[in-house]
Parts: C-alpha cells; structure tokens; sequence
C-alpha cells in the first residue's frame, strides 16, 4: 500500500513540474471566474431578472434561450470536456514514448496499483481545479457570516459538487484508458477528447430527438449536461446517473490495467 | 541464482529469443554477449517480468519470473536498456521514489539513498535535474536505482553504453566491486568489457545461445584453433617450406617487408625449429616467427558470423 501511496505521491507532485497542470488551473479560473461574476450581476439584480439557482449559471445551465446563456454553457461544458483529456493525457502515453514505462513496469507493483494511483493523482488534481471554486460559495449560497446561516437551498451545490466530481472521475478514467493504448499524447488527448464528446453532447445535439425513443433515452441515460440539467443543479441526486458515473470509472480502470497486462505479452 | 529454461519469445511471427537456457550461479558476474538485435534485451526484460515469454521457464532465486513477478522484481536491480528516468525530477527525489516504490522506507530509506548516491559517485549531483545530466551521470543514476533495495541479483542492459573511456572504466570497477555482494548479469555488445568484468560469458546470436562458459574456457576453445607466422625478408619457395614435417597447408602472401607465411592448425613444436633451419640454410632472412592464437573477439567472430 505504502508503494501506491508512493507513486501516487509522485504522479500527484508531477502536475506541478510541468506546465500542463498550470495551463489547465489558468482555463478553468478564468471561465468559472466568468461564470461566477455574471451569476454575481444575475444575483443583484433586480426586478423581474435574476435567478432562483445560481448553481445553475455556475454550470453553464442558465437561460439557454438568451445567446449569452447560450456562450454560457458552450464555455463551461467546453472546458469540462478538455480538462480531463489534458490531464490523463501524459500519464501513461508519456512514460511509454520516454521508456520509463519499462522502469516502472519492473518495480515490485501489480499493475492494479499502478492505474489505481495515476487515476488518483489525476483525480486529485482535478478536485485541487474545484478547490477554489468554494471561494464563490458564501455568495451561492447567500451565507449570513454572523449566524452561518445560508439564504439559498445548498442542495443543488452540494449536488452539483457531487456530480461534477463524479462525472469528472468517469471522463478522467475515460482518458487513462486511452493514455495507456498509444504512446503520443496529442493521440491521446485527441481521442480522449473525441470519446467524451459522446457523453457531453449526446443527448443535447439535436433538439428534435424524440426522448421516448430508445435512442433518445440511451441518449439521455449517457449525457452529462442533461443529468445536470434537470437532476444534479436543482439539487436531485438520481442513483441511475451516480451509478453511470462509478460503473463507468470502474470499466475504464479495470480496461486500463488489462492494457498495461497485455503490453507484457505483445 | 538466475536459471533459464528453453525459452522463447516471438514479436508476432518473429522470433526475437529461441529457446534460451542458461544458467548465472549466484555470486558471479555473467556477461550476456551479443551482436546488437541478438535477444539480450528482450531476455532480459523477461527475467524482469516486463515482458511475458511464449514458452519456456526462467526462475530466479527459484522463483518463477511469471507465477511470482512482484516477489522476483523484488530481488532484482534492474538498468533498463537507455536507462529512462523522470526528466523532471531531481536525483535525491527520484532515489527517493524509486525506494518508496520497492518498499524502503524511513531511516533505512535515508541511510540507502546516501550509500548508493556515495556508490555512484552522485553526491556532487543530487540536487541536480535529471534532465540536466549528461549521459555518464544519468547512468549511474540508473545504477543507483537499481542498488537501492540492495536486491541480490543485479541485472544490467549495457550499462556502459553510451560513455566515455574514462566513465566505461571507472563503470566497469563498480561493477567488479558490486559483484563481490550481488549477482550479476550484464548484457553487452563490446567483448572486451566481458573480458575485463565478468567470470562467464553466454553469446548469443539470433536469438540462440551459442556459447556458454567460464572466460577461461572460451578463451581456450578460441585458442585451440592456433597457426604459426612466419615473415621472411625475401621471396621464398612455398614448395620447400611444404615438405617439412609437420605442415600440411600454408598460406602466403606478399607484406612490406617481404613475404609473410600462415600455417593455419600446424604442430608449431615440430614446425617452427625446422622452418627456422630451412631460413637459415637457403638464406630467406627470419625477421619473426611466433605462434598466433585466436582471441576471444575472433571467436565471438567467427560464432556470430557463422549463423
């Protein structure tokens, strides 16, 4: 256990040595800080404007019928999509292009181990992307500094927190996957980015599908956005869509250490 | 120590190593000799469980390289081909890694770290960024590594590829002297660095072994096939130098000096006193007359060129 905790240490500490793990923090502030600063002129607005959730703008869920809303959502889904790519992208790819895979391949480790602590150095890192995002959270919730007491239903946050890390972890095991099939990193990201753009659009890409259809609900039972949409950011937990996200996960990481396993026998 | 039994791996319809066997007794330095694509590597990275063999059996310190991987990469120090590290990192760090990876932790951690980074000659360096090393220094960072859990068994994929003179020496001394502790299999393309490190060599060729055996014995099985050299100032008649006891063939041809004469497998006891009375009565001025015995670099030779 000690060795998992060991790499993972290592694989962890990796993000900051190279500039990819800046380059992904600087995006993701700069388009929740977006996000948050017109969720901020929505919240203290008056009149008939303003919003009943503001988790939902947070997530790119605001009015999609006005174009910023619109510009909204294709920005925050848009990074979603890309963070996970550029963060798996170098895991395994990385050290096989370099040959270290050889060196860490011979070190006393089941190959479990190894895909167990690069997806939590991975993982770990996109929680340390959201971390900061908690700064926006006394004015999402309309916290009253002297009692503590919130002014806004903090469901739909903890939900939303809930499936952004869930989702995440199905996208970044997605991207470990793809990381240990070939050995260019671009390869990798592109793929990675090409498969999750399945799970993000699906659903959202045509508005005249019918829902009834079992096309339509395969659709929705994979898209993320639309589980956010109408579950997570009004503050609904729907087991289906968790347990989409773990069994998922879980079907990426047991792919990935077959991958690693069958490099021995190629 | 390490015991190889008929093994064989094929890439595909290639077959990189064919059935393989050999044996390293524990405490000695074995030289994995061969031509560059010979197997050596993919042997290797068998032993070490980096790669699975189609066939055949490999134990160390008799345990299977493949029923028990982790417990075998356990008791092995192992110097990959190129020796690949972590760019990124510093040395101390990367010792620090690799010991957490192979379960040294703590004070013991600290006191190997220290003791192989003062093995290496890496103490000046462990600050460093292994990026920023030149290649001599990255290689005894790979040697470093593979020292850290003290593991009985050292395997070594050209470790002194890639040096310069100096550095292949002083190598080479480290080497001698973590063989006094460690059981070694170095593999290697330079026939000379067997000679000067190991106790036994194993070539191999195509994927076969071709040769297995102490320094000693390969050197007298090369040496066996000895000729005689004979340089004379003048022409001379091959006829006459025919006819003496002892000599069946010769084969002769002009140098700079005059005219030079090989006596390939002669009775040199019998046939050099005579050809040198020859000389002296027919007056073809002996410049030189000695024995010539095949190196271990004309077997190596000869065996790899014959496949």
């Amino acid at each position: 256990m000690r060795s998992t905790m060991t790499l993972l240490r290592r694989e962890f500490g990796a993000y900051f040595l190279s500039p990819i793990g800046y380059v992904a923090l600087a995006i993701f502030l700069a388009v929740t800080g977006y996000l948050f600063s017109r969720t901020l002129v929505q919240l203290t607005a008056t009149g008939p404007l303003g919003i009943e959730y503001p988790m939902r703008q947070m997530l790119g869920l605001g009015d999609l019928t006005e174009i910023e809303g619109v510009i909204q959502f294709l920005l925050f889904w848009m990074v979603f999509l890309i963070i996970p790519p550029l963060l798996t992208m170098r895991l395994i790819a990385e050290e096989q292009s370099s040959g270290t895979l050889e060196v860490l391949l011979t070190a006393p480790l089941r190959d479990w181990q190894i895909v167990l602590s690069k997806f939590l150095a991975c993982f770990g890192f996109y929680v340390v992307l959201w971390l900061p995002t908690l700064f926006y959270l006394p004015v999402l919730l309309d916290l009253d500094w002297k009692t503590w007491q919130v002014g806004i239903d903090p469901w739909p946050v903890a939900a939303s927190y809930l499936g952004v890390l869930s989702a995440g972890a199905m996208f970044l095991a997605l991207g470990l996957f793809i990381s240990s099939l070939v050995r260019s990193q671009i390869v990798a990201a592109l793929i990675t980015l090409f498969l999750s753009l399945i799970f993000v659009v699906g659903g959202v890409w045509r508005a005249d599908l019918d829902s009834g259809s079992l096309l339509g609900k395969v659709l929705s039972y994979i898209t993320v956005p639309l589980h956010f949409e109408r579950n997570f950011s009004r503050g609904i937990v729907d087991t289906r869509q968790i347990v989409f996200y773990l069994s998922a996960t879980l079907l990426w990481l047991f792919l990935t250490v077959r991958s690693l396993e069958s490099r021995r026998w190629r | 120590m390490i015991h190889v039994d008929k093994l064989t791996k094929y890439y595909g319809d290639y077959a990189a190593v064919r059935d393989v066997s050999f044996d390293v007794p524990a405490g000695k330095i074995v030289g994995f000799l061969g031509p560059n694509g010979a197997g050596k590597s993919t042997t290797m990275r068998v032993l070490t469980g980096y790669l699975t063999a189609t066939s055949g059996k490999a134990t160390i310190a008799g345990l299977d390289v493949f029923w028990d991987s982790v417990e075998v990469r356990r008791r092995i120090g192992y110097m990959a081909e190129n020796c690949p590290l972590y760019k990124e990192m510093r040395v101390n760090e990367y010792l620090k890694f690799r010991a957490g990876l192979k379960g040294v932790y703590g004070r013991l951690r600290r006191q190997r770290i220290d003791f192989v980074l003062e093995r290496c000659w890496l103490n000046d360096v462990r600050r460093q960024l292994i990026g920023t090393l030149s290649k001599g220094y990255r290689q005894r960072v790979g040697l470093a590594d593979a020292l850290l859990a003290s593991p009985p068994v050292l395997i070594l994929d050209e470790p002194t590829s890639g040096l310069d003179p100096t550095q292949i020496r002083s190598s080479r001394e480290l080497i001698r002297e973590l063989g006094q502790e460690h059981t070694i299999l170095l593999s290697t393309h330079i026939l000379s660095e067997v000679e000067m490190t190991c106790d036994s060599a194993i070539i191999i060729n195509r994927g076969r072994v071709v040769a297995a055996d102490s320094l000693e014995n390969l050197a007298r099985r090369a040496g066996e096939k000895e000729s005689l050299i004979a340089v004379f100032d003048h022409a001379i008649d091959p006829d006459l130098v025919l006819d003496l006891p002892g000599c069946d063939r010769v084969i002769s041809e002009q140098v700079a000096v005059g005219t030079r004469l090989r006596f390939p497998s002669p009775d040199v006891q019998t046939l050099a006193p005579r050809l040198a009375t020859l000389a002296g009565e027919k007056g073809w001025g002996l410049r030189e007359l000695r024995p010539e015995r095949p190196t271990l670099e004309d077997l190596f030779v000869e065996i790899t060129e014959q496949e």
